[in-house]
């Protein structure tokens, strides 16, 4: 192991590590390959296990740490999660589709119809028992998270970091914006233009933005996210408000849903999300 | 103050003479906006610009800066080298150099001297440019819309010619090495004082003058008025990251991928940010948009009058652009502007 413990004088075992996919297209466990200049120094760090992305071996019983990709959206995975809580000491969920239900959540509204859609009466078995999609700490107590629609490899290696050697750092709990304007972006609300990045948590350095793309929200909403002006800050630059909302709905559907059904008589739409909402 | 006059046609010389021995930022267009950025000719100096979309106050103080590196196999904290550029901050208007002045308050003249901003303020140059008011600007509000000094050249707009306020030694060695300058004549302190008239002319009405800002905002400190312009924020700070004096900041240490070594960084944080003021155990003293907006608006328009004389805001109106919730120090003029004259009533 790396030279803390050298210097501590206190070897730490290297954790055991499993990364586990669930519904998702397996493109945040590639992320993870894709750290490549650095892969293997993240993996001399640890004992992975099992990497479902590049083995068709069964998972091992024990380990200390899991990792989770996808949303879980069958009765199956939702037994499988249970099962990784209670040997895994810490659980960390990766990617929209792991933290916020992502882009599979959008099926949350209406799955029985949608189930028929596509497959009529004939639902396959593999299919397992469907269940509307949620984020894994829906489902059990998530540890840690890494945001965005695919990670970001920097991103996991800083996590993963975080769990080797335990940190106390919070992270940032604000929107997008002050990024974008940290890095001199044009802004798309000056061109009529819809951009997610007023209600999104910030953290990946408004990545797309940077690349002439509007934000899409995958990090998913800010806890101070303030919907009610975002909705008025919209109409004030000539996007109708509606059309934010239908935006939220990509990776934010779970989460706005969730607060709907825990919230009072407002509306899913009109409810604000999380703690710092005020 | 000394000052000469040269002819426009004579800038970029003045610009070659700079990149001689400098690294020179200036306003350039980008896109839609304006921005400050390196520039390796003077052809590409938009000297006109309006206001450029954040401030140059990123040369003195970026928004992510190494403080220390540390190296766990040798055991090793090696404070950071300055490696400090000799740069030029060229056609900065009087709102941001005042804006770098109040800076130095916080930051280079206070009781603690922070020293990755005074040695980089120490290793820059600034060459000021006059300019016209946008509908924005208020900095004639915010006594920011001359300076005095904090500038090394100060090129004033007269016409065919700048009248140039020298300031440094420096500075006008190259000045006068590089270009033909003269003595003003009196056709030329006739332009100069035609075109502070125009100046002072131009800024937006709209924008009201209020007597005793900080009195009566420690007044109606109570007054629904935050929760409304509070309750609208959007928690993501644009606006302090495009201030020319917003000076808070945040430290994290950043490991290297093998573990066995990171840097220390600081980087920019701002009390808009919902947990600014979060403390162990978990406690926030401003938990709401309200208490967050009001804190940023007493320190630029209170706290700082109180403790240095002047307001923490220049009136360069990039926070105006940059908040699309229309939070900024204008609706706080406007509101205590229509409240007097409610009360008058």
């Amino acid at each position: 192991m790396g030279a803390f413990s050298m210097i501590t004088d206190n070897p730490r075992p290297r954790p055991r590590v499993v990364v586990v996919g669930l519904a998702s297209c397996f493109g945040c466990q590639l992320q993870i390959t894709n750290s490549e200049p650095h892969l293997m120094e993240l993996l001399d760090q640890i004992d992975l296990e099992y990497w479902q992305l590049v083995t068709s071996e069964d998972m091992p019983d024990a380990y200390d740490v899991a990792i989770i990709e996808g949303s879980v959206t069958t009765r199956e995975s939702e037994d499988l999660v249970r099962r990784v809580r209670e040997k895994a000491a810490h659980v960390m969920a990766i990617g929209a589709c792991a933290v916020t239900g992502g882009v599979t959540g959008m099926a949350e509204n209406a799955l029985a119809r949608r189930v028929g859609e596509v497959y009529g009466d004939a639902v396959p078995e593999a299919c397992g028992q469907m269940i509307e999609p949620r984020p894994v700490d829906a489902v059990i107590t998530v540890d840690s998270r890494v945001y965005c629609c695919p990670i970001d490899a920097r991103d996991f290696a800083t996590q993963l970091q975080r769990v080797l050697f335990g940190s106390n750092a919070v992270r940032e709990e604000r929107a997008l914006c002050a990024d974008c304007k940290r890095n001199e972006n044009d802004c798309f609300f000056n061109q009529g233009e819809l951009c997610m990045g007023l209600v999104t948590r910030a953290g990946c350095n408004a990545r797309c933005v940077n690349r002439g793309r509007p934000c899409f929200g995958c990090a998913g909403l800010s806890s101070a996210a303030n919907l009610d002006s975002t909705r008025q800050a919209c109409e004030r630059y000539g996007v109708p408000a509606a059309r934010f909302d239908k935006a939220l709905q990509m990776f934010s559907q779970v989460p706005l849903s969730q607060a709907g059904r825990q919230g009072d008589d407002e509306p899913v739409a009109g409810t604000a999300v999380g703690k710092g909402a005020r | 103050m000394l000052y000469r006059v040269m002819d426009k046609s004579q800038l970029p010389a003045l610009v070659r003479g700079f990149m001689e021995s400098y690294e020179v930022v200036a306003p350039v267009k980008r896109g839609e906006r304006y921005v400050f950025d390196t520039v390796d000719s003077p052809d590409q100096i938009a000297l006109d610009y309006p206001q450029t979309a954040s401030s140059a106050k990123k040369y003195l103080f970026p928004p992510v800066e190494a403080m220390m590196r540390f190296d766990a196999r040798a055991n090793l904290v090696q404070d950071f080298v300055q490696e400090v550029k000799p740069r030029v901050i060229f056609g900065a208007h009087a709102c941001d150099i005042s804006g770098f002045n109040r800076l130095d308050l916080a930051l280079a003249q206070g009781k603690y001297t922070d020293p990755y901003y005074a040695a980089r303020r120490a290793a820059t140059l600034v060459v000021g440019i006059s300019c016209m008011p946008t509908d924005t600007c208020f900095c004639q509000l915010m006594g920011a819309d001359e300076v005095q000094f904090g500038y090394d050249l100060f090129l004033y707009d007269i016409g065919d010619k700048y009248l140039v306020s020298m300031s440094s030694v420096e500075a006008t060695n190259i000045l006068e090495a590089c270009c033909e300058i003269a003595e003003a004549t009196d056709d030329d302190r006739r332009a100069f004082r035609l075109a502070t008239r125009r100046h002072q002319a131009a800024f937006n009405p709209d924008i009201p003058h209020v007597e005793d800002v900080p009195m009566l905002m420690d007044v109606f400190h109570f007054d629904p008025f935050w929760d409304e312009l509070g309750g609208r924020c959007l928690s993501c700070s644009a606006c302090a990251s495009v201030c020319p004096t917003c000076y808070c900041f945040d430290i994290r240490d950043v490991l290297q991928e093998d573990s066995d070594a990171g840097v220390r960084e600081r980087t920019w944080d701002a009390c808009t940010s919902p947990d600014f003021a979060l403390v162990a155990g978990g406690h926030n003293f401003r938990p709401t948009g309200r208490d967050r907006v009001r804190h940023r608006m007493y320190h630029k328009l209170n706290g700082f009058m109180v403790n240095h004389d002047r307001m923490l805001c220049t009136g360069c109106g990039r926070c105006v652009a940059a908040c699309k919730a229309d939070i900024d120090p204008i609706q706080v003029l406007r509101f205590f502007d229509e409240k007097g004259a409610r009360d008058d009533r």
